[in-house]
């Protein structure tokens, strides 16, 4: 892993939100705020579980076709997996806004917020996650996810996950993928040209990024040597870190 | 009440139980299933069964091409419209041929670059009781919108090459003059302009599956253009187009993606129950779609082995590997049925 592609993270930032949380990922870089849960406008409101409101900004200008895109994929990820229905009646609002896009090195092309709507996507659905650990919102299971770029070379075809931005505008397909912590498939994105069979290996090899190697059932004792540690880990990790550092006057 | 009594049985009619409790009622359906019926939805499908595609080509006159693509009662209009870009007023646009033009790019995709390709959804026709017409754009049209143009250019259907329209500057050279140096022949042709395709997508009405239905008439619609012959006149120094149809050419599609989505729907609503039986829904109507929450979209290309232009699924944990393999079965015959359709 070069610097470029490693994640960091900072919880609990932003004071007057419920949770919050700053995720860095592959040049791209994502403040989230949790508020919730509040109360919900009438027209909004749901008699039997809590309203999921995602807001995503650009990183410059307002947002648009492509922004409400991410927020509807966003919120249909995270009511699966948000208790809604302990919250009836009221409202969890996720905002997100992109501070951070990896920088275009060829002039003359188009800014990046025209681009493909997959290379934001894990970003965006990582500091969603991490803002709601932050808030204590109750979760029924966590979920991490990882972006793969495949590029065909005549019979094979190699996968990059976390690609960079030249590597993910040339590749053949490119694939999001969020998997919950028992391994289940939980979000898939694709675009671009590509067969089942090689579906099948971006999903073990997503699968052998986001989820841990000795809970993981669908890895089939394949080694992937280009990620030390797996994004659970990392998530697990970061909360660790945040938990002993606010209980520093406990011991 | 006149009498006390608890009554035996409480009987609805269909509508009513449909109305007061949605879920048992199509879980009641799907349940039925014996050895010798398979389980029905209420609208009368099997679970595997799409809804006949009907399709027009060509109804409006004022388009460069058209599409009415009915499936079932959702039915949606396709128009595409061509307008000329000048390369003169694309900003920063370079037609050399050195390692430093962004068109050496690996990955790099003109239409997308100069958004050659504009496509509008509108769905506040009246199509549906949820879709009032005079308000702002719903989440619905907007993301489906986004996903029409991201699926526009990454499958690269329309080819860039036919967008371009090209001028051959005439050699002023001397003709008499003996060609002794080889480097100072005829002038390169360059790129004059290029034709932007407006792709304006219409509900009518609206059952269900809106993607499946404006992916079809979109692709149906780019079939069916037919673009003027147009020329860089240099004396006036604009583009013409030739009137007559003869010289008028159509687009050459790089495959023929069709687009088909299935919902699951699980028996019981709350993800931790016990019952984890589930029914995978294709081609859904409004009742089914607002009765589950994980969808999957596949874009299959099945001209040649069948080849996958898109996965998309969100908002449940229930599809894995082994239902995506069903899924895809599905859309291949789709796919065939479609395209026996729009090749016709």
């Amino acid at each position: 892993m070069t610097n470029a592609t490693a994640s960091s993270a900072i919880l609990s930032h932003l004071h007057r939100a419920d949770g919050s949380a700053t995720f860095s990922q592959n040049g791209y870089t994502v403040i989230g705020a949790v508020n919730g849960p509040i109360e919900v406008q009438r027209r909004d409101e749901l008699p039997v579980e809590a309203a999921i409101d995602v807001i995503v900004r650009p990183a410059a200008g307002v947002g648009g076709t492509r922004e409400r895109h991410l927020e509807s994929i966003l919120q249909s990820t995270l009511r699966q997996i948000i208790l809604i229905h302990n919250f009836p009646r009221t409202l969890i609002q996720v905002t997100l806004q992109i501070t951070n896009t990896p920088e275009d090195k060829v002039a003359g092309s188009k800014i990046v917020q025209a681009s493909s709507h997959l290379a934001i996507l894990p970003t965006l659905l990582q500091t969603a996650l991490l803002a709601l650990l932050s808030a204590s919102m109750p979760l029924s299971v966590i979920f991490t996810s990882v972006l793969i770029a495949a590029h065909k070379d005549g019979a094979i075809t190699s996968l990059t996950p976390n690609p960079s931005l030249v590597g993910f505008e040339s590749a053949d397909s490119v694939h999001v993928l969020a998997f919950t912590l028992e391994g289940k498939l939980l979000l898939a994105e694709s675009q671009g040209t590509f067969t089942l069979d090689d579906w099948d290996n971006i999903l073990e090899m997503a699968g052998s990024v986001c989820v841990p190697k000795d809970g993981a059932d669908i890895e089939g004792g394949v080694r992937i040597e280009e990620t030390k540690e797996d994004m659970t880990t990392f998530v697990k990790c970061t909360l660790e870190a945040k938990v002993a550092q606010d209980l520093h006057w406990y011991t | 009440m006149t009498s006390a009594a608890p009554q035996s049985t409480l009987t609805f009619p269909r509508e009513t139980f449909e109305k007061l409790s949605p879920h048992p009622y199509l879980l009641a359906h799907l349940q039925q299933a014996s050895a010798s019926s398979p389980p029905t939805r209420p609208n009368g499908r099997t679970p595997e069964q799409f809804r006949t595609p009907h399709i027009n080509n060509g109804s409006l006159t004022h388009a460069e091409g058209s599409a009415v693509v009915r499936i079932g009662d959702t039915t949606v209009v396709c128009g595409i419209r061509g307008e000329i870009l000048l390369a003169s007023n694309v900003a920063g646009y370079r037609v050399d041929k050195s390692g430093t033009a962004p068109s050496t790019k690996p990955g790099y995709n003109e239409a997308e670059e100069l958004d050659l390709l504009v496509p509008n959804i509108e769905l506040a026709t009246g199509c549906s009781p949820a879709f009032l017409p005079g308000q702002p754009p719903s989440t619905l049209v907007q993301s489906l919108s986004t996903r029409i143009y991201s699926l526009l250019h990454s499958s690269s259907l329309v080819n860039g090459a036919d967008l371009r329209i090209w001028y051959q500057p005439p050699d002023l050279s001397d003709p008499d003059r003996m060609r002794d140096d080889e480097e100072e022949d005829t002038p390169e042709p360059e790129v004059k302009a290029f034709w932007t395709l407006y792709v304006d997508i219409l509900f009518i009405s609206l059952d269900g599956n809106p993607f499946d239905a404006a992916w079809a008439a979109v692709l149906s619609a780019l079939k069916d253009v037919r673009l003027p012959k147009a020329y860089w006149d240099p004396d006036r120094e604009m583009i013409l187009c030739d009137d007559s149809v003869a010289e008028s050419k159509k687009l050459q599609l790089n495959g023929l993606p069709i687009a088909v989505t299935a919902l699951v729907f699980r028996a019981k609503e709350a993800a931790q129950s016990k019952d984890k039986r589930f029914w995978i829904l294709v081609d859904p109507d409004t009742f089914e779609e607002t009765l589950c929450d994980e969808s999957v979209t596949v874009v299959v290309d099945g001209e040649k082995e069948t080849k996958i232009l898109g996965i998309s699924k969100a908002g449940g944990t229930t599809v894995g590997s082994g239902q995506m393999r069903d899924i895809m079965e599905l859309a291949a015959k789709r796919s065939a049925q479609l395209s026996r359709i729009l090749n016709t």
